[in-house]
């Protein structure tokens, strides 16, 4: 029995007409320029989106206002093939360990001239495994993996 | 938005707890209050912010509201996911082909 909250693993490939080391270069280094300032899940207005390039280096949001905001960290750095982040989910940017999923991003040359990018952000389950050992009661009679079934009906459903 | 919303709210551990108490069924506040070290007043707010963000549901039975999980609202939130990292890998794409389409030209 499961009592956490269950969200399927996100799933994205892309591919880029890019060698990998460039597509690995401009995911890291270049994320300012390109993504989307809009895009935030917070509500201020990013200005700058900052990664640092190295193991335990952190993707640093820049509001207008100057504030600094640690998204995520990272904890697996293997340039130019992937690298793994703890992502804050947390829309108001308050750091909150019990809220990290995982985004796994990796590279994969798909010939000279092109790169297969994987992304899987999961781990989402994260949510929720505070409340705790006295939680199982209540949840173990009434609700068994509703949630559980209804995210994998419609992860099938839709794949 | 909902979804951003979804995901703040859930970061409040009291929020979180309340919300998985909920999945043991339809309460009312009083039932949900019992045994969390926050007043009834607080639950309330708590179940107000889960209901804003598309989580709870509330209905009246009576004089008493109870509250439900609505199943919904973690779908779209992973939906909302989905459709975030479709456009950040497309905007991706985007730069990653013309600076290095740049970088050739030179």
């Amino acid at each position: 029995m499961n009592e956490r909250v269950v969200i399927a693993p996100v799933r994205k490939t892309v591919r880029v007409k890019a060698p990998i080391a460039h597509a690995f270069e401009v995911f890291t280094s270049g994320l300012t320029r390109w993504w989307p300032h809009d895009h935030g899940v917070g509500k201020k207005p990013i200005q700058k989106v900052l990664m640092e390039p190295r193991l335990g280096g952190r993707w640093l949001e820049i509001a207008e206002d100057g504030t600094e905001t640690s998204v995520a960290t990272i904890t697996l750095w293997e340039p130019p093939h992937r690298l793994v982040m703890l992502w804050q989910i947390n829309a108001q940017w308050k750091p909150d360990a019990a809220m990290k999923s995982e985004v796994d991003v990796r590279f994969s040359a798909d010939g000279p001239d092109a790169t297969r990018v994987e992304l899987l952000h999961h781990k989402f389950e994260t949510m929720g495994a505070e409340a705790g050992a006295s939680m199982r009661k209540d949840v173990d009679g009434g609700w068994p993996g509703l949630i559980e079934r209804f995210v994998q009906e419609a992860e099938r459903s839709k794949s | 938005m909902a979804y951003g919303s979804a995901l703040a709210v859930l970061a409040d551990p009291t929020r979180r707890q309340v919300f998985e108490r909920l999945r043991a069924g339809p309460r009312p506040v009083n039932v949900l209050a019992a045994g969390l070290p926050v007043s009834r007043p607080a639950v309330s707010q708590h179940l107000k912010a889960l209901k804003d963000a598309g989580l709870v549901d509330e209905r009246s039975e009576g004089v008493r509201r109870i509250y439900s999980l609505r199943r919904e609202g973690l779908m779209e939130l992973r939906e909302w996911l989905d459709g975030f990292w479709t456009d950040a890998l497309e905007a991706f794409k985007l730069e990653a082909e013309k600076s290095h389409k740049a970088s050739r030209s030179e």
